[in-house]
């Protein structure tokens, strides 16, 4: 009915453990949906992605987009209410296919996860170091190796961890603690780190702070997946920007690109609803998850709708000139026959 | 004209007294879009809820249009109160979890009193000025998006018509359509009504766009340093 | 549903539909031929002292307790109500007072004080109104703190200063923004109070302090068959017994489950 692939792939990696060169994260036709008081909410429906090490990518979309399932989705930490349907690998090892425990010793050793709010993160009442120490035994790391590891890693954010781990976290500024948190990211060198709407709230000091915070984490070998509303968060931190929109990737391009030439009209119209850009918003409401159009879930709103756009959800196709790595876009005025938008 | 003159606010007691705002002044006339940018932390929303009367300062008063007002909250009287209002930078707490939409925007016309006939419609104009539809008026605040929650919250504080409004980073977390979308909403209405709008900020870049004037916190008093002291 | 709390709300429905009908279906009529008669097919719970039969006592009785330690609870719930909204509203001195009125009430034993309770309101009230009375103002305190906490902690909520800013006033504040929060925490507070309640009865009784002789309640039961297990009679109190166990455990079964369920964060689970 969308023109979805709708994949259950029989993996053969669990098996044999991670393959070497496999991508940090990798994600085919992830559909989430959940039942709540009598609706069902589509919140991600054929969601590829893949994420090498050492990449960046960003996720963006609007409140209500379902961007924020994606990160608790590939986490396999959805709620009861919640049923996900494809194929979530992380370092090669479908996550799914392992007993729970193992999920979550797997998850502790290898992904990392940057939540939003790094006051609440912090428990007041203990010492950065205690709680420091904690996270790297969760990463496998004990005595001396921990202390070097998150030396390393504090380091690296020009923090001192003497220093800092002698501290309860309200005597860390606020920039300090986004620090730490990107810093605890670090240790144990996890394979993913994810990053949910880690500058919501954040004044420009702060948001510069984690930002160069997770670069660092993407200069060291991580797979960084942010997901964020932040358009100018997207531009900072490069990489590669995969749009959602309506539970669907719309379009995923290398950063520069988009922001040179936006490829999906739902793109054009986020750049154009920047304060610097004029600050006109897109016509028209976002779709409810609840009722999803039929098809491009942009269609309703769309400036350049043409009568293909009934259609199923168009097929990704790649966008003309893109480097270094290719993008595509899921838009029926980019299909031959289309015409360009 | 709605006024702070030397605006001073302490929070906590003794040896953890930290003073948050430190004589502040700063002035919004009618019609006009004044910014308000600063770190976090640094006492923007404080100042946000002594302008909007649900706080006193501990120094320094606050005038609304000549008149000194003292006392906050249930404090003020309801007359005016509802000259000023406040849109809150979460909406998720500053919407009462339990009232529908419809509820949340028309529980001001009930406090104030407004004849039941002219809620209706007060209440079709605002919410379609906002951008909200029938249907989401039926639902409850954990049914709806933070941006349908946001435009409910913003329908909530024009339904009085208020002469000042103060926005207290109403879209930091929204993403850019809806804060345009938003934005141009509260512009229209101003253009109706004539309102002063303080519009409370990270993004220096918005501010620049969207207002006529804009002023950074750390400006806003005499003293140097008006931050954040930890005693 | 969880499993256990499936199987309190079968055991409950059982025990009050019993409670209902099971005096139509069996009376209990005196028969000084089965005097202390064991258990057997006719009578599987077997007779008292007086050859009644022991399964429509305590069917009966059942009603009696149960509709008593309801009506207690309520009267407990109603005063902790008002006197924990009065503290958490007024606030400062009406606080303090009431706290400190608070926690000398809890320093009490308050099995005593509610003895002291039923000989005072005893010739006023008959038994049963006192066992009312003593057990509802024996018991409010629990519940008067648990409103005062949570008003306490809804006034520092920004939606309830949005709502002043609207122009509620002080009752509008309370009846319409602050009242309807509380609703969980007190209908949860009141069902858990109900199998205290139900002890409290039957101890009350045991004591002969409860209801009047010739009303069957748990508590009573359980008082006459103290000479009956001389005569062997282990039935006269192992089946009271049983029943005020399972009334208990069901309820508070119950009741724990709604406490849970009932909090806000739990039921939010999906944020989009």
């Amino acid at each position: 009915m969308t023109g979805t692939k709708t994949s259950h792939a029989v993996t053969t990696t669990a098996a044999t453990g991670p393959e070497p060169g496999a991508p940090a994260l990798l994600v085919d036709g992830l559909s989430v949906r959940f039942a709540t008081a009598g609706r069902v909410v589509t919140a991600l429906l054929g969601v590829d992605l893949r994420l090498a090490a050492g990449e960046t990518m960003v996720v963006a979309g609007e409140s209500g987009s379902g961007k924020s399932v994606l990160a608790a989705a590939v986490l396999r930490n959805l709620p009861g209410n919640a049923t996900a349907s494809g194929t979530v690998w992380v370092r090669g090892e479908e996550l799914s296919s392992l007993p729970p425990a193992a999920q979550r010793r797997f998850r502790r050793r290898h992904v990392a996860y940057i939540p939003q709010s790094p006051a609440t993160a912090l428990n007041p009442v203990r010492r950065v170091g205690s709680l420091l120490m904690e996270l790297a035994r969760a990463r496998g790391l004990t005595g001396p190796a921990a202390t070097a590891a998150l030396e390393s890693a504090l380091g690296a954010l020009d923090l001192d961890f003497h220093d800092v781990a002698r501290r309860y976290p309200h005597q860390l500024s606020g920039g300090m603690q986004q620090r730490v948190l990107n810093a605890v990211a670090m240790v144990g060198e996890p394979a993913l780190v994810i990053a949910d709407e880690p500058t919501s709230g954040l004044d420009p000091d702060l948001v510069e702070a984690t930002a160069a915070g997770l670069s660092k984490l993407a200069e060291r070998g991580a797979g960084l997946l942010v997901i964020t509303h932040d358009l100018r968060l997207a531009r900072r931190l490069g990489g590669r920007l995969a749009l959602l929109y309506g539970s669907h990737l719309v379009e995923s391009r290398p950063t520069e690109r988009f922001f040179d030439a936006p490829a999906h009209p739902y793109g054009r119209g986020l750049l154009a609803a920047m304060p610097e850009h004029g600050g006109v918003p897109i016509p028209g409401q976002p779709p409810e998850l609840t009722a999803l159009p039929e098809g491009c879930p942009f269609q309703p709103r769309c400036p350049v709708r043409i009568d293909a756009c009934d259609g199923p959800m168009p097929e990704p196709v790649p966008v003309a000139g893109d480097a270094p790595a290719p993008g595509w876009v899921r838009c029926y005025r980019h299909h031959r026959g289309g015409g360009d938008a | 004209m709605l006024s702070a003159e030397q605006v001073t606010v302490r929070y906590g007691r003794g040896r953890q007294r930290i003073t948050a705002v430190a004589g502040a002044s700063l002035a919004l006339a009618p019609g006009q879009r004044l910014g308000l940018t600063g770190p976090s932390g640094s006492g923007k929303s404080t100042l946000a809820q002594v302008l909007a009367l649900l706080r006193a300062p501990d120094g320094g008063r606050v005038r609304l249009d000549g008149q000194v007002v003292t006392g906050a909250g249930l404090g003020v009287p309801r007359q005016l109160r509802r000259r000023v209002q406040l849109v809150w930078q979460s909406p998720r707490a500053a919407v009462d979890p339990r009232l529908r939409l419809d509820r949340v925007v028309r529980e001001p016309l009930i406090a104030h009193g407004e004849p039941p006939e002219a809620h209706s419609r007060l209440l079709a104009e605002v919410t379609e000025a906002v951008g909200l539809t029938r249907e989401l008026l039926t639902r409850y605040p954990h049914e709806v998006s933070d941006g349908q929650l946001q435009r409910a919250a913003l329908a909530r504080a024009l339904v009085l018509r208020p002469q000042y409004l103060i926005c207290d980073e109403p879209t930091a977390m929204l993403d850019v359509s809806t804060q345009a979308s938003l934005l141009a909403a509260l512009a229209d209405r101003q253009q109706a009504g004539g309102a002063g709008i303080l519009l409370i900020t990270h993004d220096r870049v918005l501010a620049d766009h969207w207002c006529d004037e804009v002023r950074d916190i750390r400006d806003l008093s005499l003293r140097a340093q008006p931050g954040p002291v930890r005693v | 549903m969880p499993v256990g709390a499936a199987v309190a709300a079968g055991v409950l429905a059982v025990l009050v539909l019993g409670a209902l009908i099971g005096p139509v279906l069996r009376p209990a009529r005196v028969d000084l031929d089965r005097v202390y008669a064991a258990p057997s097919l006719a009578h599987p719970m077997g007779a008292d002292g007086s050859g009644r039969d022991l399964l429509a006592m305590v069917l009966s009785a059942m009603r009696v307790s149960l509709v008593i330690s309801v009506l207690a609870a309520a009267v407990a719930v109603a005063v902790g109500v008002t006197i924990g909204a009065v503290a958490g509203i007024l606030g400062r001195w009406a606080d303090a007072l009431t706290m400190r009125f608070i926690d000398f009430m809890a320093s009490q034993n308050h099995f005593l004080f509610a003895i002291l309770l039923v000989v005072l309101f005893r010739p006023v009230l008959g038994g049963q109104g006192a066992v009312l009375l003593s057990v509802g103002l024996t018991h409010w305190t629990t519940v008067a703190r648990i409103i005062r906490s949570e008003l306490l902690s809804l006034r520092t909520r920004p939606f309830i200063a949005a709502a002043i800013g609207g122009g509620a006033g002080r009752w509008r504040l309370f009846r319409r923004h602050l009242l309807p929060h509380l609703a969980p925490a007190t209908i949860t507070a009141m069902i858990l109070l109900v199998p205290h309640a139900i002890f409290h009865e039957s101890g009350l009784s045991f004591l002969g302090l409860g209801l009047p002789a010739h009303r069957a309640s748990l508590g009573n039961m359980l008082a006459d068959s103290q000479h009956a297990i001389y005569a062997g009679a282990w039935w006269t109190v192992l089946y009271p017994g049983l029943v005020i166990f399972a009334l208990a455990a069901s309820v508070g079964t119950l009741g724990e489950w709604l406490r849970d369920r009932t909090q806000p964060r739990w039921r939010s689970e999906l944020q989009l």
